[in-house]
């Protein structure tokens, strides 16, 4: 009996596994479906009005999330005749897959037992396969052979033109800094509360907007804005492949957020690694994830105050406004590396 | 002559004023955040408790009537119509046929004519017109629940309340008496 409970603990702990499944999918599930509550409660919030509510008013309307999700699960999946069947159903679901798989290069630990990969070039692989996911995003357009899904995969394709670079670049500004790729390093170089945010604010900004520009968050929702494109390239989803659709955007932003806190909010700090698998895994991993959130509490908050750009007035932004800034932060991540502050 | 196209230029802003202003944005709205102005009017369990003079259901006196039809003919909508009613003549105690008003609910627009229009008050409004009918039919008033007010169910379930513009804080919701007059 006690052999088969070590082997599930075993199995649990195994870093691909736990790194993959529990922190890569069950862990942001859960909390992208908290997140979607708070957006929805905090935009009422501010807006005036009360939210979510009378499905259960005690926990203030706490499961109605839930209630959602059980009714996109048991919607009927409407596939038309007219599109490409393959790429209909593939798209999204290679969607989330690749917005999932980042995590496999995030630290979330200092001990080399319990990475997945090598981390020495992380950073460039998380980069890497974060900025694949929209690519799908136009071939689920493409697929869906309906005008406003088409019109929602060219603004998709626009907005990667302009957000790729940005986020890529403001990301590399701590490359510039500590002269590595290594997330580990990145995370070793801000102890003692000398994170990034303060040492090159500048960057952390550019990098917010573009995680913003490129999950299609508020201000700048544009690709699938309902009053002029129905739903982007996802109009002709319906039911559990519409769910996925809108899921792997937050999740991708969770992701970004994970990314985000390892490079510019300390990581696990103040939290220092220990030994074995509570203190040397599970709880940098729960300090890193309740970072992350309070970043996705600020993404979604902007869902209350902002309306929603033009497409032509947000690549304006990124190209004439927020490159500039971008490689202003590169170019100051350079002379505090050069002048020894880091 | 058509009016001319004008071009319209609007001034560039520059970067720190549009700085300035998406920063006021986000501080009104944390304002807003830690101090919630909620105005929802949770409906079963409040409404808005109108004041008299409300065009809402129509009430027949039936004493008073004396079967003009003016009301009927002043409907715009056609929703009042005369019956036909027997009735004895008290003075001289002989049968004969007098007409009274009967009211659609389906087709009523809730104008009032019909009781602006009456020469001897016969007609009056109820301050409420959340009502409910389960069938079209139960909406047909005939002569004896059109001299009836309308049962108001909301009233006994929920609370009455009512919306002022308040200078400082906006629409402020604020909590009345159920009969008579207000309590701040």
């Amino acid at each position: 009996m006690t052999g088969w409970v070590e082997a599930i603990i075993k199995i649990i702990e195994w870093p691909p596994l736990w790194q993959l499944v529990v922190l890569g999918l069950i862990a942001p599930l859960a909390v992208v479906i908290y997140i979607l509550w708070f957006e929805r409660k905090t935009a009422a919030r501010v807006q005036r009005r009360i939210g979510p509510y009378h499905v259960s008013p005690r926990i203030a309307g706490g499961l109605q999330l839930l209630a959602d999700l059980i009714r996109y699960s048991f919607q009927e999946v409407i596939i038309p005749k007219t599109v490409d069947k393959a790429a209909f159903i593939s798209a999204p679901l290679i969607a989330l897959i690749l917005s999932i798989l980042p995590v496999v290069a995030i630290p979330f630990t200092d001990v080399p037992k319990w990475f997945p990969l090598p981390m020495d070039y992380s950073l460039i692989l998380a980069l890497a396969l974060v900025t694949l996911s929209p690519l799908f995003i136009i071939v689920a357009g493409w697929a869906s052979n309906n005008k406003f899904a088409i019109i929602g995969g060219m603004r998709e394709a626009y907005l990667i033109v302009s957000y790729e670079i940005i986020a890529i670049l403001s990301f590399l500004a701590a490359t510039a800094m500590t002269g590595t790729y290594n997330l580990v390093d990145i995370v070793h170089a801000q102890t003692g509360w000398k994170w990034f945010i303060v040492l090159n604010p500048l960057a952390f900004f550019t990098a917010f907007v573009g995680v913003l520009l490129s999950t299609s968050g508020f201000p700048f929702e544009i690709a699938e804005s309902e009053h002029e494109v129905v739903a982007g390239a996802f109009t002709e989803y319906s039911g559990l492949m519409y769910g996925i659709n809108m899921g792997a955007a937050y999740l991708k932003r969770m992701i970004y957020s994970l990314l985000l806190t390892v490079v510019f909010l300390g990581g696990w700090y103040p939290l220092k690694p220990g030994e074995g698998f509570i203190w040397g895994y599970l709880a940098p991993s729960i300090v890193i994830f309740i970072k992350a959130t309070i970043l996705m509490m600020i993404f979604s908050f902007f869902r209350a105050v902002y309306g929603r750009y033009r497409l032509d007035q947000a690549i304006e932004i990124a190209w004439k406004i927020l490159f500039p800034l971008t490689v202003i932060a590169f170019g100051l991540g350079l002379l505090e590396a050069y002048y020894g502050i880091i | 002559m058509p009016p001319r196209p004008v071009e319209k230029h609007v001034h560039p802003r520059g970067i720190f004023s549009r700085f300035k202003g998406n920063l006021e944005a986000i501080a009104i709205g944390v304002k807003y955040f830690f101090d919630p102005k909620r105005s929802t009017l949770i409906y079963p369990k409040e409404y808005i408790k109108l004041r008299e003079g409300y065009r809402g259901f129509i009430v027949l006196v039936k004493n008073k009537c004396i079967s003009c039809s003016s009301c009927a003919r002043i409907c715009p909508a056609a929703a009042m119509k005369m019956v036909k009613v027997p009735v004895t003549d008290p003075k001289t105690g002989k049968q004969r046929i007098k007409k009274f008003p009967v009211i659609n609910y389906n087709r009523c627009i809730f104008c009032g004519y019909c009781v602006d229009v009456c020469p001897t008050e016969a007609l009056y409004h109820v301050p409420y017109h959340d009502i409910v009918y389960e069938s079209m039919e139960e909406a047909v008033t005939d002569l004896e629940s059109f001299q009836k007010e309308p049962e108001y169910k909301t009233a006994k379930e929920g609370l009455p309340v009512r919306y002022i513009v308040d200078e400082v804080k906006g629409l402020v919701k604020i909590r009345v008496k159920k009969e008579g007059g207000e309590k701040k």
